[in-house]
């Protein structure tokens, strides 16, 4: 096809550029603002061209920063890898022996996402507290598993369903052992799944804020409970927020960009494959 | 499981062993696991939230001790105004937040399913608000661009004439509407984004040689095809903007008084303000009354419009 300048591709163009420009320009000012003194934080109209600088990043690194970072690294991997655990072999149990049930269980699993965080809070907050768990991650780890479980759930027994049938009664014919057929042949051609509900789980579980700031508050903060608290610490100081802001997202957002074609999928779990 | 047991090819009996039976052990220990954490964690939990609700406890006063109250802590919040007016933000917001989203992610699905060049690009940076930590935004939002006096949107209203509003002083509500809109319109883009893909082109084309313009296409036949894609993303939408906590406890922490508290925002303050962990439950009880009522409504809906497993 002959490059054609049509006036209604330009138009779209234009249109789009400019509202994400708007849009997102409050994400790319933050970041800008992180490397800013905090005199020119406030200046209006907000200075586009400066000569950047570090003092808020060392500040950022200095101020323990790190402490919260590191504790959300732990409750977020351990929880992920806790709900890979369990929600692969069930999703493989579900496809390997299939029951008439497969479908109850599937939409129970959905059910439960329905279930408001506030709806089990207190329970678990006494049981954490008695069991002396609360203010350690081991709260953290162990909830976050159990939320992500029917997102990792869903997305693997999507991604079985759709292997090959001779592929799996070629591993039966073999007399290997279930786990042989999952570790061997299920798994290694899965690994995108795996990828993508690792990524939500990860993403879900590091923005969380309710069931950090209840259960680890004290001792064991996230990095989202550093986040809040800054309303009240630190007042109006724009630059070092911003970078301690712009540190808090950076997992999210980039690990965000490579689910993004599995998000909806995760989200709406399976209704809609987007 | 020994290797030296051959499994049974699909279809060919094992001795002793009917069709239905076969692999129930082993299905079993691969699911439980899973079916267990989860099953404690929401469901166990909830009927314990059910059990405490029905008690007078207060966390912080051991010596008052722990009584079976009954529903008195039910009657408290059906004459409390804190509850009636939480329960009223909750729907406010909710209710708000889906209506504006929606409409910014229609128009911004519509705009992403035209060509034109970096498309991708644009898709990638409309979805970013979306994975920007719920906190963080409420930081963003409150401070650098909503401050009356040091914002940017403020210094974009006082240019263009105007006095800007505190608008978390005054109407907390629209001021977290705002931030909650702007974090939520990615997730109804992409649903509607994906109906607007699957929506057939030779069904335009034909349309568009029928004479029909580009209103009359819209209204008559892409409206329509993303009917059920506009249902799920409600139900969705829904269940998880009932539950915002993050941004109301940084951007107002419920205030102005309880101008922008809600359902969930009540059951931590009735917690660790008062430690009151009776009224509390009771609080997060009606929270899951009110989510399943929104979700069984929406479901027949759905079911309706027989979308639910074909939307794909």
């Amino acid at each position: 096809m002959a490059r054609k300048l049509h006036l209604g591709t330009v138009v779209t163009s234009l249109v789009a550029y400019a509202v994400t420009i708007a849009i997102v320009f409050p994400i790319v000012w933050m970041i800008m603002t992180g490397f800013k003194d905090e005199v020119s934080a406030y200046q209006m109209p907000p200075s586009l061209l400066f000569t950047p600088i570090l003092d808020n990043l060392n500040e950022a690194l200095n101020s323990g920063i790190m402490t919260y970072i590191e504790h959300s690294a732990v409750a977020v991997g351990a929880s992920t890898l806790v709900a890979l655990l369990l929600g692969i072999p069930a999703a493989f149990g579900l496809v390997w022996h299939p029951r008439k049930s497969n479908p109850n269980v599937l939409f129970w699993l959905i059910s439960t996402k329905f279930m408001p965080a506030v709806g089990v809070l207190i329970p678990l907050y006494l049981i954490f507290k008695n069991v002396h768990l609360l203010d350690t991650l081991w709260a953290l780890i162990i909830v976050y598993a159990a939320v992500n479980l029917p997102l990792v759930i869903w997305i693997m027994y999507s991604f079985f369903s759709d292997i090959p049938k001779e592929l799996l009664e070629a591993g039966r014919v073999d007399g290997a052992n279930d786990w042989q057929v999952l570790m061997r042949i299920i798994l290694p051609i899965s690994l995108p799944g795996v990828a993508v509900a690792t990524l939500l789980s990860v993403i879900f579980s590091w923005n969380e804020f309710l069931f950090a700031v209840t259960f680890s508050y004290t001792d064991a903060p996230t990095i989202p409970v550093f986040v809040s608290s800054y309303m009240t610490s630190e007042g109006l100081f724009w630059a070092r927020m911003s970078m301690a802001l712009s540190l808090a997202i950076v997992v999210p957002v980039l690990l965000g960009w490579a689910a993004q074609r599995q998000l909806i999928r995760g989200l709406t779990l399976g209704a809609v494959k987007g | 499981m020994a290797e030296t047991t051959r499994p049974a090819i699909r279809g060919e009996p094992v001795a002793g062993k009917s069709m239905a039976q076969r692999g129930s052990a082993e299905r079993r220990l691969f699911l439980f696991p899973a079916l267990i954490l989860v099953g404690v964690v929401t469901q166990v939990a909830f009927l314990a939230t059910i059990y405490i609700s029905l008690l007078n406890w207060n966390l912080v006063r051991p010596d008052l001790g722990t009584h079976f109250a009954g529903l008195s802590n039910y009657t408290t919040l059906l004459t409390s105004e804190t509850f009636r007016t939480a329960l009223q933000n909750t729907v406010t917001l909710t209710v708000g937040v889906l209506v504006a989203g929606m409409v910014v992610g229609l128009l911004l699905a519509l705009l992403l399913n035209r060509p034109f060049p970096l498309r991708g690009l644009v898709r990638t940076l409309l979805i970013t608000p979306f994975f920007v930590m719920p906190v963080a935004t409420a930081e963003i939002w409150k401070n650098m661009l909503l401050n009356p006096l040091f914002g940017l949107i403020a210094w974009l209203i006082q240019t263009a004439g105007f006095t800007p509003p505190d608008i978390f002083g005054t109407h907390p509500l629209i001021g977290i509407g705002i931030l909650l809109t702007w974090e939520w319109y990615p997730f109804f883009m992409l649903i509607l984004l994906g109906g607007l893909q699957s929506l057939p082109e030779d069904l335009i084309e034909a349309a568009h040689i029928d004479g029909a313009g580009p209103l009359a296409i819209f209204r008559y036949i892409t409206l329509p095809h993303l009917q059920r894609y506009i249902a799920i993303a409600s139900l969705f939408g829904l269940i998880y903007l009932l539950g915002i906590f993050g941004e109301i406890y940084v951007a107002t922490q419920g205030g102005p008084g309880d101008a922008s508290t809600t359902l969930p925002y009540l059951t931590y303050q009735t917690l660790f303000d008062n430690w009151e962990v009776g009224a509390a439950s009771a609080i997060g009880v009606t929270a899951v009354i009110f989510t399943i009522i929104v979700a069984t409504g929406f479901n027949r809906i759905l079911l309706r419009m027989t979308g639910y497993g074909e939307a794909q």
